[in-house]
């Protein structure tokens, strides 16, 4: 693993009758965030190729081909046969991969077997609904979680930390589903609040966007909110409990809410960060279900229709654009991580 | 918390262990300080006896074949406690047989991710060097998918048996465990009673079985507990979107799905089956909560 690291570190010493573009690269090579993110990008080419292999094996092992998904029961096979000559599915499938991944290292991601339409365009068509989503609950979970660990963090074992570590327990519990029917009922069916399906594009009305977001943004939100709140106070309490700058803190007569969110806080942070960016990937995962309740068109919904219609080029450009997302938010957060502790910079961060 | 990524909670586990952490254990003495413990463990047991020994001692109405002259059955109609649907089958027979399903894919899933993806991660961990690399990269791919869509590609393909669910899931676990094997095993490896063992011509099987498999099983237990919960929620979220057991076959995800088509009229037959799945969820996440600060896991 460590093996991969080639960005040099002992480039050539400084001189300062050298030309400004070297000095800068050379600086670049050694600082130790650029090691880190360059090591973590390397990681990542492996992977990122093994998730888009995995996909394809996994399109092809399903039973049934686009060919006759597309033409339904009633096809006969010469039309099927017929078809699959017309879409490439005859050849051999490390054939297919293979141009598919020529096209995708040319920034072609090919074309959905479905309709014939290039999987960048739907892409583009649908990828903003679901980043979106992902913003707007990602707001409304930080939002709650943050402030409601700080206070209950304040008096453990008070009024508003018993009721938040059952209410926490409660939300991280229910499943997606389960919440976004909830929400239907009580905010859709019995109040009429909020509509229970559709979506209207955020250029033609931000309200009406933005109320129909609301139900799948909460649905989220709130579950995720339950465990962030529970990560970040137990570990509050446990810097209140036993760290020594926390002793410092209260001998100089600090208060408890100051030194909570000016030291135990900035302490708890790294961690915090690293765990929320660990969970981007099942942030996606929840939108797939999320989108599919609320009949948002984002692409969780379009990976679903994919799979269903054996669609290949369709669900591993789906899921390339998943993994890069995933590996995009591991590596900002390793960097984060670095930026927030120096320690971790120069220490150990060969790992 | 201070992990570094690598050995952090796996992504595609939404509960990471992480969460569950409580205050240190409290007063171990006299059972009222085991509450936390046994009240969750007691709660799951009800629910293991009625779904499992109740049907047999009480004779229920058979969860499918109801006649459509009983359809729609309120609460607390006689002969129906918990009323019908909209077919006219019983809702309590049908909560007892599809919480079957749940738990036997719950008790399958996580014995075989227990099983194969111990041996895997404590293997990795054992061999370490390139072997280690490689199997860990591997499980970083599997990993990176989101677990739904992995779990519902694969029950579509294999069809929409009870086996075939477990099948898809397992193949979600297993990295899983894998995964919290290897860091729990990578931990001990280097410690004074491994490599005396080692040093003392210990065969690797027999350190790995008799040295670090017992200093990680705690571990293990915990994360299998709060695995079971999100195998729950899976299997539930793969009926209810049509690709696991088959309607009329009960399981709570299709009387999920079944109530949400007359959630307007018959709200009941959505919040029975919900209010089940959650109580059974909560269980399992506060027992795992309870085996954490007992064993003092870390992460």
């Amino acid at each position: 693993m460590s093996a991969s690291a080639v960005v040099p570190t002992s480039a050539a010493p400084e001189h300062p009758q050298e030309d400004e573009g070297l000095r800068w690269r050379t600086a670049l090579a050694s600082s130790p965030t650029v090691r880190l993110a360059g090591r973590r990008i390397l990681i990542a080419i492996p992977v990122m190729w093994g998730v888009t292999f995995l996909s394809a094996i996994l399109m092809n092992l399903l039973p049934g081909d686009a060919a006759s998904a597309l033409l339904g029961a009633n096809a006969t096979p010469l039309e099927v046969h017929q078809l699959s000559i017309k879409l490439h599915l005859n050849e051999p499938f490390l054939l297919r991969y293979w141009h598919w991944l020529v096209g995708v290292l040319h920034g072609n991601l090919g074309a959905s077997l479905q309709n014939g339409q290039s999987v960048g365009q739907i892409l583009g068509q649908h990828l903003p609904i679901t980043l979106e989503l992902v913003v707007l609950s990602s707001i409304v979970m930080l939002v709650i979680s943050v402030p409601l660990a700080l206070l209950c963090a304040r008096r453990p074992g008070g009024i508003l930390d018993r009721i938040t570590m059952v209410l926490s327990m409660g939300f991280l519990s229910v499943p997606q589903f389960v919440l976004g029917l909830l929400f239907v009922l009580v905010f859709a069916v019995i109040w009429r609040v909020f509509p229970a399906l559709g979506y209207t594009s955020i250029t033609q009305s931000l309200g009406e966007n933005l109320r129909d977001m609301t139900l799948p943004a909460l649905t989220i939100a709130l579950p995720s909110a339950g465990f962030y709140v529970r990560l970040l106070r137990a570990d509050l309490l446990e810097q209140m409990q036993s760290e020594d700058y926390v002793v410092t803190a209260r001998a100089k007569g600090l208060g408890t809410w100051h030194i909570l969110t000016r030291h135990a806080f900035r302490n708890s942070l790294i961690g915090f960060i690293t765990i929320l960016g660990l969970n981007v990937a099942t942030l996606f995962a929840y939108t797939v279900i999320v989108e599919e309740i609320f009949g948002l068109p984002g692409i969780g919904y379009q990976l679903l229709t994919g799979i269903g219609n054996r669609d290949a080029p369709l669900v591993q450009g789906i899921v390339l654009v998943f993994a890069g997302v995933v590996v995009l938010a591991n590596l900002i957060t390793d960097v984060l991580y670095g930026v927030i502790d120096p320690r971790i910079r120069y220490g150990r961060a060969a790992l | 918390m201070a992990a570094l990524p690598s050995e952090a909670a796996t992504p595609s586990v939404p509960i990471a262990a992480a969460v569950m952490a409580e205050e240190p254990a409290r007063s171990r003495r006299g059972w009222v300080h085991s509450l936390d413990l046994y009240i969750p463990a007691g709660v799951l047991v009800l629910l293991l006896l009625a779904c499992f020994v109740w049907p047999l001692v009480y004779k229920l109405p058979p969860p499918v074949g109801g006649s459509i002259l009983d359809a729609s059955l309120p609460l607390g109609s006689p002969g129906h406690i918990l009323g019908t649907d909209s077919v006219g089958n019983d809702i309590m027979s049908r909560l007892l047989y599809g919480g079957r399903v749940s738990f036997e894919v719950m008790f399958a899933v996580q014995g075989i991710g227990l099983v194969v993806g111990g041996f895997i991660g404590v293997a990795a961990a054992s061999f370490s060097g390139l072997a280690e690399a490689t199997v860990m990269r591997v499980l970083d791919v599997l990993i990176a998918f989101p677990a739904i869509v992995i779990a519902l590609a694969i029950v579509d393909g294999l069809g929409a048996g009870e086996a075939d669910i477990i099948w898809a899931l397992a193949v979600v676990s297993i990295p899983t465990f894998a995964r919290v094997a290897r860091s729990g095993a990578v931990r001990v490896r280097d410690q004074t009673f491994v490599v005396a063992a080692r040093l003392s011509g210990s065969k690797r099987w027999r350190t790995n079985l008799r040295h670090v498999l017992p200093n990680i099983l705690p571990q293990l237990i915990t994360f299998a507990v709060l695995g079971a919960a999100i195998v729950v929620i899976l299997e539930a979220t793969i009926s209810f979107f049509g690709y696991g057991i088959p309607p009329p076959g009960p399981s709570w995800g299709n009387m999920i799905a079944a109530g949400q088509q007359v959630m307007s009229n018959e709200p009941a037959l959505l919040l029975v089956p919900s209010i089940v799945l959650l109580v059974t969820v909560v269980a399992l996440n506060t027992l795992s909560e309870a085996l954490r600060a007992r064993w003092g896991v870390v992460r």
